[in-house]
């Protein structure tokens, strides 16, 4: 038995040795990999074949990892020339129209010719697959990951490198130590310690246990606390294998890892508070002008924000690839300029602007057309505006169908980046900037413009500004198409975090008047504070109760707060009676 | 509006509830199905349904046309009450259900029984349930109670008009998303449905269902004739003072927040009775009927049907959803289209509703004639104008 093993061994280690000596021979060119591939497909030894595919990592050949994941799958094969020669071939993925494919000889990368030069062509269902066996497979696997290690892309480097680190397998720890030397990328450069670390975690030796324990503390490596909890487990059950000072080292490393975790989370609930609060305060501003200032129940608000959304659509589909609707049951289609990358993304700066007139339009036909006339009955404004909402939601489904509609991130807003393990994206930093420029803007409009300064004095006295010169009548249309301009790019805004569909407005509505009521009418700093507070409030609850429960109970706060300030966070001092 | 009864109301309100009470009951019971004059249980079963839609309007208006409060959750009430009611029915269904289990299929198919073991999964609260005159006398209270801590945090801290609205809109919202969760013990967005049993009696034969249809009939009337009373008193004198001026009312020494308390929570108490009479006619009632919509939709028959007057809330409430009945089918894509222009046609042109009209051509056609006179008198015509007095 010792003796077969023996023997086994020595065979082992002479072809190993006839290959190495081969390598080194020839020198370090790619068809040497190519050639150390293809000889151990060739291989009658299974051992040998291990060997000579662990040879393998360090090729950073295209064909050969091709090759492998092809022979994993069983996917390459033994062409048996007419000389009983063996050639391991892989076939092209481009097929003819009888299903052939050109061969790709694995030794040299040639395609196989016949006698007389011509490409030769194969039929997969023909050919003999080489043989595989699951430690075989497994093997492979194993090389293609350490390959992985060399990527070109960091992302992907440092993704094999987690993977691997999570296997604790003892044998990788050469191949980490050897790309550590070399690595350049931070992040990979980390990975690459943590997974170090862990593999050495699981070490016999309390020597070398104990300090990547504390080592993967010290790393904050979030990805390690499983199996530093696991470990735990194992080690208090058995004190007397591991030691106390295991123990202790593991305990530290925990409370340290889940402490990191913990701030993660604070600054994660935080900026997802702002966010949402973002999204309210873009939502409300519109409200808090039509609503705050002029005193109009817009309840069509909702639906003029799924304007700007269904505008942003629309642009999308002009600079993507086109788009379809149906205007009035007539189907309209709409060539896009086709554009991609940097062109493509440019459309968000466009939509933002087009949907802010596109809402400014709505709006502007809803005052003039309907609003003007009910001024002195704000009840029946929100009456009527209420049927303006159930007709556009049913414009919207008519035009773009009932469905939601794709709105694509621009690519500077796709993605996220992790902070002590809690994604922050990029939309939603993008979101809170632009809800501050916008509340910047507005108070910029209503206290430095002669605009703003006429809009104040309307809705301070409208009799006085209109006895003084101010021209009500043009002023509230301003003011109403101002306020749906912004509503249009809260919609617009929203296309980037939500769903657009034809209820999109309705999802938005009651919150948006409760913030405004909330913040105390009239008053845009209350707006500001009312949305901040129920966001936070929001995000701070969802976590223990859900989001729908949060949601109930924050409504019913805000009914309780306005019990202690009727009026609001900030009220608009006046001296008339309705105040 | 006058105080005494005019005889042509009278005849008006007798006529129709011959109509309602008597005729279409008879024609249902009494001729073949196959012959012309026929009512099938199904269209009786139907109209009950529209006359208690009209139970809730008249709450609607006497909180809004009288008091010149605009709840957004009367829907709130008008399910508090179907659901007070239809928990009862929801645990006579017995046996009967799809898990052949003791409690309702609901709670088998939620797990409640490892919720609630002690009680063999019916959560304490639905226990007393089983008694309907406990449900019945729930229908009121519940309503009642929700109300009066709504309304008198409200009305003490002087919100009101539209602030109020909004707010009655949230407490609608919030509840209605409380209802559609499934740990809220009330089935969840399916809501309580497939009733069997009434008080002993199947609840799809067609004598109850004409029972339930008389019932709702008659609760109308009377509901009717209560609101009609109540407004013709001093207190409806007090009530339309406040619409039309809370401060001076106020400042004249009644406390208006007692007197809206009160007709928010009478109008609450309404909206339950009619909700739970709702519940068995429909056999069904889910977290969608106290949507905020909803309670929009049924201002807007107060409103197209004239609101300050008795009769308008119910020719709205009943015409809105014949109609709606038959535009859902036979064009439902354009319902939106129609009700939304509706809705703004009625608010721009028509403030007092359909029953108004008679009264608004009256004014056209005094002012054209007025026009005609002023070609002498210009001056004239000024004054008229503004004679078109609109309630606030």
């Amino acid at each position: 038995m010792d003796m077969a093993f023996l023997l086994r061994r020595i065979v082992i280690f002479l072809i190993a040795a006839v290959i190495l000596s081969s390598l080194f021979a020839r020198g370090q060119d790619t068809n040497e990999f190519r050639r150390i591939l293809a000889a151990a497909v060739i291989a009658e030894d299974g051992d040998a074949q291990l060997e000579g595919i662990k040879q393998l990592i360090n090729s950073s050949d295209e064909l050969v990892a091709r090759a492998l994941a092809a022979w994993r799958l069983g996917e390459l094969y033994v062409l048996t020339t007419d000389a009983d020669e063996k050639i391991p071939i892989l076939l092209d993925s481009r097929l003819d129209e009888e299903g052939r494919a050109r061969a790709i000889r694995i030794r040299d990368g040639e395609y196989l010719k016949g006698e007389t030069g011509e490409e030769k062509l194969f039929l997969a269902s023909d050919l003999t697959p080489a043989d595989t066996t699951s430690r075989l497979r497994r093997t492979i696997k194993t090389t293609l990951d350490l390959y992985a290690m060399a990527n070109p892309m960091p992302r992907m480097r440092r993704d094999a490198v987690v993977k691997l680190g999570q296997e604790q397998n003892p044998d990788y720890l050469p191949h980490f130590e050897a790309r550590q030397k070399i690595e350049t990328d931070p992040e990979v450069k980390r990975a690459l310690n943590e997974a170090i670390q862990l593999t050495r975690m699981a070490d016999e030796s309390a020597a070398i246990r104990n300090p990547a324990i504390i080592a993967l503390g010290e790393l904050n490596s979030i990805n390690s606390l499983h199996f530093l909890k696991q470990f735990r487990t194992t080690a208090t059950n058995d004190p007397a294998k591991y030691g106390q000072e295991t123990i202790q080292a593991l305990t530290a490393s925990i409370v340290k890892i889940e402490n990191h975790i913990w701030w993660g989370n604070v600054v994660g609930t935080v900026f997802r508070g702002f966010s949402l609060a973002s999204v309210l305060l873009i939502a409300a501003l519109g409200l808090a002008i039509t609503f705050g200032l002029m005193g109009v129940i817009n309840m069509a608000h909702g639906e003029v924000m799924a304007v700007g959304s269904y505008t942003a659509f629309m642009v999308q589909g002009i600079f993507g690839t086109g788009l379809m609707f149906s205007l009035f049951g007539n189907p309209i289609r709409i060539k896009g300029f086709g554009l991609t990358g940097t062109g493509f993304d440019a459309y968000f700066v466009v939509a933002l602007m087009a949907s802010f007139i596109m809402a400014a339009l709505v709006g502007l036909l809803l005052e003039r057309g309907i609003i003007r006339f009910l001024y002195k009955r704000p009840l029946e404004s929100l009456l009527a505006t209420w049927g303006v909402s159930l007709v556009l939601q049913q414009i919207f489904r008519h035009t773009f169908g009932a469905a939601n509609v794709q709105v694509d991130s621009p690519s500077f807003l796709s993605g996220s980046f992790t902070f002590n393990g809690s994604p922050i994206g990029f939309n939603r930093i993008f979101v809170i900037s632009f809800a501050l420029f916008i509340v910047y803007g507005t108070y910029l409009l209503l206290t430095k413009t002669s605009l703003g300064l006429q809009i104040r004095a309307v809705m301070q006295n409208r009799n006085m500004a209109s006895c003084v010169g101010v021209r009500t009548d043009r002023v509230n249309m301003m003011t109403f198409a101002l306020g749906s301009g912004l509503a249009g790019m809260a919609g617009c805004c929203l296309s980037q975090i939500a769903n657009v569909g034809p209820s999109l407005g309705q999802s938005y509505i009651v919150d948006c008047f409760m913030i405004v009521v909330l913040g105390g009418v009239g008053n845009i700093v209350g707006t500001v504070t009312a949305s901040m507070g129920v966001g936070m409030t929001n995000q701070i609850l969802e976590p223990w109760l859900g989001a729908v429960l949060g949601k109930i109970i924050v409504l019913g706060a805000i009914i309780l707060f306005l019990q202690w300030r009727p009026a609001g966070i900030f009220v608009t001092k006046s001296r008339s009676l309705e105040g | 509006m006058t105080q005494s009864f005019p005889k042509r109301e009278f005849l008006i309100v007798g006529i129709l509830a011959a109509i309602v009470l008597v005729v279409l009951p008879c024609l249902n019971a009494f001729t073949p199905p196959e012959s012309a004059f026929h009512v099938s249980t199904f269209s009786l079963s139907l109209y009950g349904k529209y006359l208690t839609y009209a139970i809730l309007a008249l709450g609607i208006n006497l909180l809004w046309g009288y008091t010149g409060i605009l709840s957004l959750g009367q829907c709130l009430f008008f399910s508090l009450g179907g659901y007070a009611l239809g928990m009862h029915l929801m645990l006579m269904i017995g046996r009967l259900g799809q898990y052949k289990a003791d409690i309702p299929d609901f709670m088998v198919f939620l797990e409640f029984p490892a919720k609630y073991p002690e009680t063999g999964g019916l959560p304490p609260h639905w226990i007393p349930f089983k008694s309907f005159w406990f449900a019945a006398l729930m229908v009121v209270v519940v309503p009642a109670v929700v109300a009066y801590i709504f309304g008198w945090l409200a009305f003490r801290s002087r919100i009101k008009g539209v602030y109020f609205s909004i707010l009655s809109q949230a407490l609608t919202y919030a509840a209605c998303l409380m209802f559609f969760r499934n740990d809220f013990t009330f089935g969840g967005n399916n809501g309580l449905t497939d009733f069997k049993t009434i008080l002993g009696y199947d609840i799809n034969s067609p004598g109850v269902k004409r029972a339930l249809y008389l019932c709702s009939g008659g609760l109308l009337l009377l509901t009717y004739l209560f609101c009609r009373w109540l407004t013709s008193t001093k207190f409806g004198l007090i009530q339309r003072a406040i619409r039309d001026s809370e401060n001076r009312v106020l400042f004249s020494g009644y406390a208006t927040a007692n007197f809206k308390l009160f007709v928010f929570v009478l109008a609450a108490i309404i909206s339950g009775v009619g909700g739970a009479l709702f519940v068995p006619q429909v056999s069904a009632i889910n977290p969608s009927e106290m949507t905020p919509a909803k309670s929009l939709e049924a201002v807007v028959w107060v409103a197209v049907g004239g609101r300050g007057n008795m009769l308008g809330p119910i020719i709205g409430a009943v015409g809105i959803n014949a109609f709606k009945s038959y535009a859902t089918h036979a064009f439902a894509e354009q319902w939106p289209y129609i009700i939304g222009f509706l809705f703004i046609f009625v608010t721009l042109f028509m403030p007092k509703g359909i029953i108004g009209l008679p009264e608004q051509f009256r004014t056209i056609k005094r002012r054209i004639q007025q026009r005609n006179k002023s070609v002498d008198t210009p001056a004239e015509s000024a004054v008229a104008t503004t004679s078109e007095g609109v309630a606030k």
